[in-house]
């Protein structure tokens, strides 16, 4: 049952690969229209919490409800199916397609005719809703390019699209500024901020780069060797002594 | 709201071409001989037409196409063998032994990804090759011969490579329509984007190995079609029609028409059967030729020998805008 | 009791000597697959020229060892100019042409040995010949002396696997190849010498088998696809896996041909692969994440 507008909730859900605890009793709640970021130094678990709650992984111990319902265990489409759609860190697209048929075949996944015997004849229109999406993120000019040919930053803007139009109503992005130049990434960050606006998403997004994250989150929790060492608003978590020091490591000059 | 099939599917050169193989038999020498090549060009170069919705647009290789073609030549041959004449008899059992078939093999087949799928399609098919020529249930390695020809209607019998050839150009067609319209259908789409990125497929809510499963099930029917149209031809089915050779060769037919073109294997397939019938009357180390040019296809030509991928779009797909 | 002397016992001894010849085999093609991405179908063909070229070798020396140490080199050899020439341009591309590549490998060489060798069946008379008495029945020497070639043979490899430097880095490469890009490594020599050394080891498996069996052109097909089967048990890409794999397959083949014949063996063996399959879809030591 949703209640307060709780969007996601992980609930003490722990990880391990043998003897690898990657996540331990990592609990939070993402609500409705909030931006949380999950910050934290590489390896201390940010992934493999995405891929628990994205389906790729399933949690050793714990739960996770999306909207009420339980989801640990579910496959990664079922989960994408419900509204939770992924980006991810490494650029993951259609490489020798062309970059509107790269959102074309996103978007028709959630067309009448997905997963129906009418899908072996009939091409759904989603091009209206195909089109709108790269244009907002400027890629329109380039729709006839192949996925492959496109520069990194462009890469990861059509990434971005990718999961977009899947229509979700949670989308968790890893690392989306990631290759970036300063530059870039603060352009893609407010452009994130502008679109989950827009479209009144809610957005869970995992950085390992402090600066990044401290613009556009509501709020901000940080993961360190697989548990959860502080949760709050941005400034709050910036100065909370525990994340200066497990996180930015020994006092800097 | 969806395109109207139609404009989609309409190519203009599939059917001058078509049109122009129905005026084949007319030319001076085609003799019963030529005739009869002229139907195993068209039915080998269907069958690869239909593996290439795997390999081409999803991006698995079947090493067992063989056995579908195989299962549905023993359907129609058992039935013509017991007196049971009727072509569409003959295609229905074809298509519940062969679909029932490509059930289990593409469940299994398709439960992990890439190479897997290779081996696992190719040890069934193993079996079931093993099976025909080792017990006696289907005439053993001698398989069964001089069966009836398939009759259309009535007493309308297909009975001369006039009318076989005929009967695959017909297949042919149709199955190329079929083609056409599953590659250009949402579910052709989706078979591209699991060809290019699996996982990302997956993240995107589709459910990858349905799809697969789909895929195989259609191409191996497909496949075993034409294997049911086969015995009129031949008046025989063997076991040697399952060979997990003759699935390299339906796989090389693929490879020089080029992938994912559709209209590629089908030139490829015709091709190999020509050069088989001109290579094996003049050198007996054939399968060497064979072999060098499967290989140098594959180091220099990735697009298939005539390079018909990029003529046709190929791969890029156009885009309506 | 005599049964069991008469009966079982031999049988379990060759299926214990079939498991490791086809160990030897799919663990070259489990190798070669971690490492190159590359399932290559012309490992029979590779195993079958082990055997013809020991055949060569003896007829020059008339020495059946002489073959044992020649005949797998030759094939090395054969394996290291087949990797530089046609492999090699392909590691970049998709898997599926390798795969294809290899197959028309296999073509020309099974094609090219039946021309140069002919069709027809031959034998390899084994270095000596007599029996040992042992547990109660005499057991033929030379089957005595593949069991303990082969055990020393995979012994060599385990310890080669994890005892010195070349071979940890190959482990942990067929792991995880890229790697190797990370450690200074000359990648492509590595490669290269892998697929030789895969290629002699499958070459010494047929010529060492081909005094108890028959050498024909056709021989590595049958070979290919059990191992197929094997590797595909073992887990995909797991070392050890195909090695367990190939010992149960070769006692299961072995033992079964006491009650059936061989081709309901072959079904046999197909069947206990899909129940396997159904319990554990990843074999007996496939990973989680690796193929999937």
């Amino acid at each position: 049952m949703a209640h307060d507008g709780v969007v996601l909730e992980v609930d003490s859900v722990s990880k391990s690969f043998g003897a690898l605890a990657a996540l331990s009793r990592v609990s939070f709640a993402v609500r409705q229209g909030q931006i949380f970021s999950v910050i934290g130094p590489n390896g201390a678990g940010k992934s493999t919490l995405f891929n628990v709650i994205s389906g790729l992984h399933v949690p050793t111990v714990g739960r996770v409800r999306f909207r009420g319902r339980e989801i640990a265990g579910f496959s990664p489409e079922a989960i994408n199916r419900l509204g939770i759609a992924k980006t991810f860190q490494i650029t993951n697209i259609f490489p020798e397609i062309s970059v509107f048929e790269n959102v074309r075949v996103a978007a028709q996944s959630r067309a009448r005719e997905s997963g129906r015997l009418a899908s072996l004849w009939r091409l759904p229109d989603v091009e209206a809703g195909a089109a709108g999406l790269l244009r907002a993120f400027g890629l329109d000019a380039k729709r006839h390019e192949l996925a492959e040919n496109l520069s990194h930053g462009e890469q990861r803007y059509l990434e971005i699209c990718l999961a977009l139009a899947t229509e979700p109503t949670l989308v968790l992005l890893d690392e989306p500024t990631a290759g970036m130049t300063p530059g870039e990434t603060k352009e893609a960050t407010a452009l994130i901020r502008k679109i989950a606006a827009a479209r009144g998403l809610t957005v869970l997004l995992i950085e390992h780069d402090m600066s990044v994250v401290m613009g556009i989150s509501d709020r901000v929790a940080v993961l360190h060797f697989g548990e959860k060492i502080a949760e709050g608003a941005p400034e709050q978590v910036r100065n909370d002594p525990q994340v200066i020091e497990a996180y930015l490591g020994p006092p800097e000059a | 709201m969806s395109r109207a099939v139609y404009a989609r599917v309409f190519s203009r050169w599939a059917v001058i071409v078509w049109l122009l193989l129905m005026l084949l038999p007319a030319l001076p020498f085609m003799s019963k001989f030529y005739l009869l090549l002229a139907f195993d060009a068209l039915l080998f170069g269907t069958i690869a037409m239909s593996l290439d919705l795997l390999m081409g647009y999803t991006g698995l290789v079947s090493f067992g196409h063989a056995a579908f073609f195989g299962l549905g030549a023993y359907a129609s041959a058992a039935l013509l063998e017991r007196g049971i004449v009727s072509l569409w008899a003959c295609l229905l059992l074809a298509v519940l032994v062969v679909g029932l078939y490509a059930l289990v093999v593409s469940f299994f087949a398709t439960a992990r990804r890439g190479i897997y799928f290779a081996l696992l399609t190719l040890i069934f098919a193993e079996v079931v090759y093993t099976f025909f020529r080792y017990t006696q249930t289907f005439g053993g390695s001698d398989g069964i011969q001089g069966v009836a020809a398939p009759r259309l209607v009535g007493d309308v019998a297909i009975d001369s490579p006039l009318r076989n050839y005929y009967l695959v150009l017909v297949y042919l067609g149709l199955a190329y329509l079929a083609c056409r319209v599953l590659v250009t259908s949402h579910f052709g789409r989706v078979l591209v984007a699991i060809r290019e990125n699996e996982d990302r497929a997956r993240f995107l809510g589709y459910n990858v190995q349905r799809y697969k499963m789909a895929v195989c099930m259609i191409s191996a029917l497909l496949t075993g079609l034409g294997g049911a149209l086969y015995p009129g031809r031949s008046a025989f089915a063997t076991p040697d029609l399952m060979l997990w050779t003759v699935s390299g060769e339906f796989i090389i037919m693929v490879m020089i028409g080029g992938l994912g073109t559709l209209a590629g294997p089908v030139v490829g397939g015709a091709f190999f059967v020509l050069l088989q019938e001109k290579v094996s009357s003049y050198v007996d180390w054939y399968f060497i030729v064979i072999g060098l040019v499967l290989i140098f296809i594959v180091l220099f030509m990735p697009r298939g020998l005539l390079g018909i991928r990029d003529l046709l779009g190929g791969r890029r797909w156009r885009t309506t805008a | 009791m005599d049964y069991v002397v008469a009966v079982l016992l031999p049988q379990l001894l060759h299926g214990l000597v079939f498991g490791a010849a086809l160990g030897l085999l799919a663990l070259g093609l489990t190798v070669i697959f971690g490492l190159l991405g590359v399932m290559n179908f012309a490992h029979g063909e590779l195993y079958m020229l082990g055997a013809y070229a020991g055949i060569a070798v003896i007829g020059m020396t008339h020495s059946f060892w002489a073959a044992l140490v020649v005949a797998p080199l030759a094939v090395g050899a054969i394996g290291a100019l087949t990797e530089v020439t046609t492999l090699r341009p392909l590691y970049r591309r998709e898997p599926l042409y390798g795969l294809i590549l290899t197959f028309g490998l296999a073509l020309v060489f099974r094609e090219g040995a039946r021309q140069i060798w002919g069709g027809d069946m031959r034998r390899i008379m084994p270095p000596f010949t007599g029996s040992t008495p042992l547990l109660g029945m005499t057991y033929p020497n030379y089957r005595l002396f593949l069991l303990v070639a082969s055990s020393v043979l995979l012994l060599a490899i385990w310890l080669f696997f994890t005892r010195t430097r070349a071979g940890v880095l190959v482990r942990a490469a067929v792991q995880d190849a890229e790697m190797l890009d990370g450690l200074g490594v000359n990648v492509p020599r590595v490669f290269t010498l892998t697929f030789a050394g895969s290629a002699a080891l499958a070459a010494l498996a047929g010529l060492l088998l081909a005094p108890i069996f028959t050498v024909y052109p056709q021989m590595g097909v049958e070979m290919i696809l059990l191992a197929f089967i094997v590797v595909i048990l073992g887990g995909m890409g797991s070392m050890g896996g195909s090695v367990v794999a190939a010992v149960v397959i070769g006692l299961a083949q072995s033992l079964l041909t006491l009650w059936m014949n061989p081709q309901r063996v072959a079904i046999a063996i197909f069947t206990i692969m899909i129940v396997i399959l159904i319990v554990r879809p990843r074999g007996f030591f496939g990973r989680e994440g690796v193929l999937e």
